[in-house]
């Protein structure tokens, strides 16, 4: 897969790319608008990731020509910027994700695998860990014939955690992924607990769930 | 009220009085104007008989007269009459009076000219009477008609004067309906001048535009500054986040380190959330959100009591939810009103007693749909609610760990979403009540 990342903050671009070669993701980067223009001319990419406040020039110029000159590069607009004019806007000239600054790469990477299962339509999708199979089409656990009830943060939850399989995701982590940012404090990022409590207890009534570790005072880890 | 009832109200007032005026005065100057006229007359009568009885004598009117001492000649309707009688003991009189008289058993009322003269040196009274009845009748006609014109003049009046005022203030209604009702939505406001040749409207309609152009300005270039102290704010952050993540994937680090980055990824954590909660609050003030959606507020409710039944039964908090009616909240903002209502709900998970019920009533009122957060636990204090409920400042609740933030969230959204929200606490709980309008 190859990728164009679109970011001025040399320092962010850098863990950028750390952290996507690390998944043998090739990278490429421009830190301008004249570069990213070049850049998507000359290239094919998988993903362009883009983001909106570029020195000289506006992100939202560079979506047209991204649309123009790469027909099935997936797009997802990253930006610090608040106004959700802006937003509307990427989306309506047909960017597929929008993700607002700060983010974890742990969600850009949940995001496009979403994008990437959407565009490809909607193939019946499952995932097997330790017996239990995740139904991602209509977000159910199965175990063997038996269907598990889960509340849908119960799945979120399941589901982020096996996307990032045999890595710590920290409370924090899950927290912003189920709850989004707008709660008063961290006081929810205490409620994972309680999630991974009950999703332990429903699923423990068929199988060990051994692969699901507990990460003392960090957060949580699925072991494959 | 609006000026046009107003209006209306004060036409039908004022004609009104206006009628009740002429009902009650209108009878008597009639009456005076008509004795006025019928005395005009009877001194013109009494003059021209004086010139008769000086150019001719007295013999026209006593010789062949059956009495002497006297004359009189009714005509044959008794609406008039002359009387004229020579006296013995002279005396002075010229006056004109009302005086019943009762002719063929009949009693007239006439209107008596009574004067006494000399001619020849003689003494005479001349009387000259008209019947009032007559009068009467004239009167009662003419009074009925001039009622009639009046009531026809009001009711015509009333309608052209309806018409015309409703014509007259069309393009004032047009600038609060399309422009002053909208002040709140600045980003909405349109500028298209109303139609008007009245001068009062147009400086209205321009000054209302003008001052919105004016505000629309500050709020643009509110909106720009957000955005770019969102970009200066949050990058830096981003930066130190993936950094952490980072390490976060390293497997060599050692439990110790592992708290230590846990604790960095804390403080990043409540940085991130400050800034998206000034972000959100700026937000809000500034307008920038739609509101265009049509909630269903007991869906939106029964999502989240799903979603916080869980972590309500692990802290042995019962929810209960208790929808009396559905409600779909128009012209509305899906996302902030689940933050609005969040909010509450994560306020009330937190400061309830253990083992303790959290309600939450939807019920509709003849004007608003009321829902309700209600919790048992102590009361979030007097000097928090006025500093809360005034916009003015944040409290940060050391006890609570807790940026203070959240209940300022609650106002703000309600502010902009154009719903009521009181906030009832005292020793035995708290209560938050949204108040939706219904229209």
């Amino acid at each position: 897969m190859r990728v164009l990342l679109v970011e001025d903050e040399k320092l962010l671009a850098d863990e950028f790319l750390f952290y996507l070669e690390k998944d043998q993701i090739i990278c490429d980067w421009a830190s301008s608008y004249a570069n990213a223009s070049e850049a998507l001319a000359v290239n094919e990419y998988d993903f362009v990731f883009l983001d909106l406040g570029l020195p000289d020039g506006d992100g939202l110029d560079l979506l047209s020509e991204s649309k123009k000159h790469q027909k099935h590069a997936l797009i997802i607009i990253l930006t610090a910027r608040s106004d959700i004019k802006d937003r509307v806007k990427g989306l309506e000239m047909g960017a597929d994700d929008y993700l607002s600054k700060p983010f974890s790469f742990l969600e850009l990477k949940a995001r496009m695998q979403a994008i990437l299962r959407r565009k490809s339509g909607w193939n019946k999708e499952e995932i097997n860990i330790g017996g239990f199979i995740l139904d991602l089409d209509s977000w159910t656990v199965r175990y063997q014939a038996e269907k598990i009830v889960l509340t849908k943060k119960e799945f979120s939850l399941l589901h982020f955690l096996l996307l990032h399989s045999n890595r710590v995701i920290n409370r924090f982590q899950l927290a912003e992924h189920i709850w989004g940012d707008h709660l008063e404090d961290d006081y929810q990022s205490n409620y994972i607990d309680v999630h991974i409590k009950n999703i332990r207890k429903k699923l423990g009534n068929f199988a060990s769930v051994d692969w699901l570790e507990t990460v003392r005072g960090v957060g949580y880890k699925i072991k494959t | 009220m609006y000026l046009s009832t107003k209006m209306l109200l004060y036409n039908l007032l004022a004609k009104g009085i206006i009628l009740l005026f002429f009902l009650m005065t209108g009878p008597f100057l009639l009456k005076y104007f008509a004795l006025m006229d019928i005395d005009a007359e009877l001194k013109d009568k009494r003059d021209q008989i004086l010139a008769i009885i000086s150019e001719n004598g007295m013999e026209d009117f006593f010789v062949g007269n059956d009495s002497p001492g006297g004359f009189g000649s009714y005509n044959i309707l008794k609406e008039e009459y002359v009387l004229l009688e020579r006296l013995e003991d002279p005396f002075l009189l010229d006056s004109i009076f009302n005086e019943e008289r009762i002719l063929d058993k009949v009693t007239v009322s006439y209107r008596v000219c009574a004067y006494v003269f000399s001619f020849e040196d003689e003494t005479y009274l001349m009387e000259i009477g008209k019947s009032l009845e007559t009068i009467n009748r004239i009167f009662d006609l003419l009074f009925r008609i001039i009622i009639f014109l009046l009531l026809a003049f009001l009711v015509l009046s009333f309608f052209l004067d309806t018409i015309f005022s409703k014509w007259l203030i069309q393009p004032f209604r047009k600038i609060i309906r399309d422009k002053i009702a909208h002040i709140n939505e600045p980003q909405q406001f349109k500028h298209e001048p109303v139609k008007t040749s009245t001068k009062d409207f147009r400086l209205l309609d321009d000054s209302i535009s003008h001052m919105m152009w004016r505000i629309q300005k500050a709020f643009n270039q509110e909106r720009v500054f957000i955005s770019h102290a969102s970009h200066e704010l949050k990058t830096p952050v981003s930066i130190l986040q993936t950094k952490i993540e980072a390490f976060f994937g390293d497997e060599t680090l050692n439990e110790r380190e592992m708290e230590r980055l846990m604790d960095m990824q804390q403080t990043i954590q409540k940085l991130k959330k400050i800034i998206n909660s000034l972000l959100l609050l700026s937000k809000v003030n500034n307008a920038q959100y739609l509101k265009t959606e049509t909630v269903p507020l007991h869906e939106l409710v029964q999502e989240l009591v799903e979603e916080w039944e869980p972590l309500a039964e692990d802290r042995n908090l019962e929810l209960n939810l208790e929808i009396r009616d559905e409600f779909d909240a128009k012209s509305s903002n899906g996302s902030l009103c689940h933050i609005m209502i969040q909010n509450a709900l994560s306020n009330a998970m937190k400061y309830s007693y253990k083992g303790s019920t959290i309600k939450l009533v939807g019920r509709l009122g003849p004007d608003e749909y009321q829902l309700l957060v209600l919790n048992e636990g102590p009361a979030i204090s007097d000097e928090l609610m006025d500093q809360v409920a005034s916009g003015l400042v944040f409290l940060k609740d050391a006890k609570k760990e807790s940026s203070g933030y959240g209940l300022q969230i609650i106002y703000k959204i309600a502010s902009f979403l154009g719903v009521g929200v009181r906030v009832e606490s005292n020793s035995s709980g708290t209560k938050f009540i949204f108040c939706f309008p219904v229209t």
